[in-house]
């Protein structure tokens, strides 16, 4: 099974998201001139025998950093954008017009997530001016905003277990923890001496959370006992991790992608955690996703204007054992 | 810009297992690719055909009426009419006052209406370049919104040699004296002092016909000549009316062998020939030029942006060479490199500055006067400038992609220079 690619020429992957209901489907936030300047595009895309087909392009006037499908209906997704916006798209439409637009955030949306947990269907979006904001599905109008962080927000990302509850990763070098319900940050961990780009949450133990930082270094917590990382950093990637996440099928296991143009993927229960690195892209790694319908199977984006889906070998390797 | 700060912010880390790090943030110093409305933009140019002065078809014609024929041309293309001119700005060198009157004449001679305004500028062989920069200067200061720069010589009809009444104290100033230093004399200079060897300014000079023979044939040449009715007498007498329509310079058969055998025109001993010189021409040429927010509300198209521009002065004894510090400093400030140009057009007053010009900035010479220079075509002095602009506009926007051109004349102690690129038809000019 080789790698499936999908080019998107002048167009920089930001991130990458399988979609919850239809197995060959994902879609990519991507972003003209490198998201420096210009305009954004949300590539919804779905797998085919031989590669990866565009299902429909939907243009942005300003970069788009990341993308998050709905919960409750396949054809919706919402993505933040670089003027602060959040857009409701929906892909099965002909219109080229969002369903709708909030414009809250005062600066960059750089993350935006649809809750999993049962019961509960709201979005949480986290943006450089600061704050984090939780909404209903429609995007009408924030239900809380949260303030706490002395820096920009790169990442928020619900918890797949607790209802009311996300966590934030922020260049305050600070893993904040905050329940919505009472709209107060739980818990603030001075996780990195360096910017934190990324976090994510383990599927399987609802106490455990992953950061990635510019000071290349990956680290698991435990939030019962935060004074510490559960184990050694995880070390390898030579530039800044611009996302980590957590393997939906394997507790220990998560990935990691980077400025260095690599992912890699790690065993953080292992003695020897880095199991294998994946080199395929000629530009900063931006976006990564694991498939939840498909084991194994990773998708992830790059600046390189590709989005590339593959299965690699040590997540094929049976026990998960530590690569070489 | 923020977000480039927030990004570089994330690389300056260094991990913590160590290890070299490869990574180098270079600031591009290029101005962005992204359009704006204050730019200053060439909507659109023309030109006569360059005639050979005192043996050509336009031997008898006053430059008035050269101009008017340009003038004339580039308003009827783009459909706009001449009361939205603010200032139209003509660089010549021979006639009384630099053209003053003519200049008038050839205004209304074309029916422009007497608001519009029309001046003369004179700064020798790059004066049609300078009427360029004048009315993009005006763009920029606000004064104006649109302008007509333009360029016209008869060389048939005034001689060079005066240089007009000057100080006897000249001669105690080495600087000065170097000014009434002729021209051929120049050359020789640099010929000598840089090592330009009779048969590199040769080949040089072949090249150039043929490379102006080639864009001939091919009709690269169409587009931008505007056919010019006039009248000329004959050797016997007789006028008749003839139609002008191509360049008359251009001498295909042109071999190295028979230019070898040319003498030396300057100095007894020299390398500088009638043939590896410019012609003495006739000619005229006129360009649209406006600030892009105008342009647009017009309606009308953009041929080239004006990026950067840069004026150096060199040596007068040795003026050839200005080229060489001009060019860099126009690339400098549009943050551009040689390697980014596609098109070069440099004057060729003589093929010693020319040769000497491409190899000091390493100019690819597939990539100067890609359509033959004025050894093949000629050179009226105050068109020249304006006739190189819209000869590199015509051939960047052949291309059909985006691009950078450079334009670049030397004049006595003066040089002129001129960047400028295309992109899908626009240009962008660097003045």
């Amino acid at each position: 099974m080789g790698v499936k690619v999908f080019r998107s020429p002048a167009r920089h992957g930001y991130a990458v998201e399988g979609s919850p209901f239809i197995p060959t489907r994902l879609a990519c936030a991507a972003s003209q001139y490198y998201g420096i300047a210009g305009s954004g595009t949300l590539l919804v895309l779905e797998e085919t025998e031989s590669g990866i087909a565009l299902v429909k392009s939907c243009e942005w006037s300003d970069g788009l950093f990341d993308v998050a499908w709905s919960e409750t209906n396949e054809n919706v997704l919402a993505a933040g954008g670089g003027d602060g916006s959040l857009q409701l798209w929906d892909s099965s439409s002909n219109h080229s017009a969002p369903l709708r637009v909030a414009r809250e955030h005062t600066q960059e949306v750089y993350s935006v997530h649809w809750s999993q947990t049962r019961g509960e269907n709201l979005l949480v979006s986290g943006s450089w001016d600061q704050t984090a904001k939780v909404w209903d599905p429609t995007l009408s109008k924030s239900l809380t905003t949260l303030k706490g962080h002395e820096g920009v927000i790169y990442s928020t990302v619900w918890s797949p277990h607790i209802p009311g509850c996300f966590a934030s990763a922020s260049g305050d070098g600070t893993l904040r923890v905050w329940d919505i319900k009472s709209a107060a940050c739980r818990l603030a961990i001075p996780a990195h001496k360096s910017e934190i780009l990324s976090c994510d949450w383990c599927k399987y133990d609802e106490h455990m959370v992953v950061t990635g930082a510019v000071d290349c270094s990956v680290c698991v917590w435990d939030l019962r006992n935060p004074r510490q990382p559960v184990c050694q950093p995880l070390v390898g990637h030579s530039y800044a991790i611009r996302r980590v996440k957590f393997s939906p099928f394997s507790r220990t296991v998560l990935a990691s992608c980077s400025y260095d143009f690599s992912v890699r993927f790690w065993d953080y229960s292992s003695s020897q955690p880095l199991l294998e690195t994946v080199e395929h892209h000629s530009e900063f790694v931006c976006g990564i996703d694991f498939s939840l319908h498909t084991p194994n199977q990773v998708l992830d984006c790059s600046w390189d204007e590709t989005v590339k889906i593959y299965t690699p070998a040590c997540l094929t390797a049976g026990t998960h054992t530590a690569g070489p | 810009m923020h977000r480039v700060k927030v990004i570089s912010g994330h690389l300056s880390s260094y991990p913590p297992q160590g290890g070299n790090r490869k990574c180098n943030i270079n600031h591009c110093r290029a101005r962005a690719a992204v359009s704006g409305p204050e730019d200053v933009v060439v909507v659109h140019g023309r030109r006569t055909a360059i005639g050979k002065a005192k043996r050509g078809l336009f031997k008898d014609t006053t430059p008035d009426e050269l101009l008017s024929a340009v003038m004339k041309a580039v308003m009827t293309d783009m459909g706009l009419s001449p009361d939205r001119l603010g200032d139209v700005c003509v660089g010549n060198v021979l006639q009384p006052g630099a053209g003053a009157v003519m200049a008038r004449i050839a205004h209304f001679l074309s029916e422009f209406p007497e608001t519009v305004p029309v001046y003369t500028v004179n700064r020798q062989c790059s004066s049609g370049l300078q009427a360029l920069f004048n009315i993009a200067g005006a763009i920029k200061s606000g004064s104006i919104d649109l302008g007509l720069a333009c360029g016209v010589e008869s060389m048939s009809l005034q001689e060079m040699g005066n240089p007009g009444d000057l100080s006897p104290r000249l001669v105690d100033f080495e600087k000065a004296r170097a000014c009434v230093v002729p021209m051929g004399i120049t050359s020789e200079n640099v010929a000598e002092r840089f090592g330009i060897s009779r048969e590199k300014q040769d080949a040089f000079a072949v090249s150039s016909h043929q490379k102006a023979d080639r864009a001939q044939r091919s009709g690269r040449f169409e587009a931008e000549i505007v056919p010019v009715v006039t009248k000329v007498t004959d050797a016997e007498g007789t006028e008749c009316t003839v139609t002008v329509l191509k360049d008359e310079g251009v001498r295909p058969s042109t071999t190295l062998e028979g230019l070898g055998k040319l003498r030396a025109a300057f100095r007894p001993d020299g390398s500088t020939t009638a043939g590896n010189s410019s012609q003495v021409s006739d000619g005229a040429a006129a360009l649209l030029l406006g600030r892009r927010s105008a342009v647009e509300a017009l309606g009308l198209p953009v041929l080239g942006v004006l990026r950067a521009s840069a004026v150096v002065g060199v040596p007068p004894d040795m003026m050839g060479i200005g080229p060489a510090y001009a060019i860099p400093a126009a690339l400098e400030q549009a943050g551009l490199s040689v390697a980014d140009i596609d098109v070069f057009e440099i004057n060729e007053a003589f093929a010693s500055q020319a040769v000497y010009c491409v190899e000091k900035l390493c100019l690819p010479l597939d990539r100067v006067n890609p359509n033959g220079g004025a050894i093949a075509l000629g050179h009226p002095l105050g068109c020249t400038g304006a006739r190189m602009t819209v000869t590199l506009l015509h051939e960047l926007q052949r291309r059909g992609r985006r691009g950078y051109g450079v334009v670049s004349v030397c004049s006595l102690s003066d040089p002129r220079v001129c960047p400028l690129g295309v992109r899908c038809g626009l240009c962008l000019l660097s003045v």
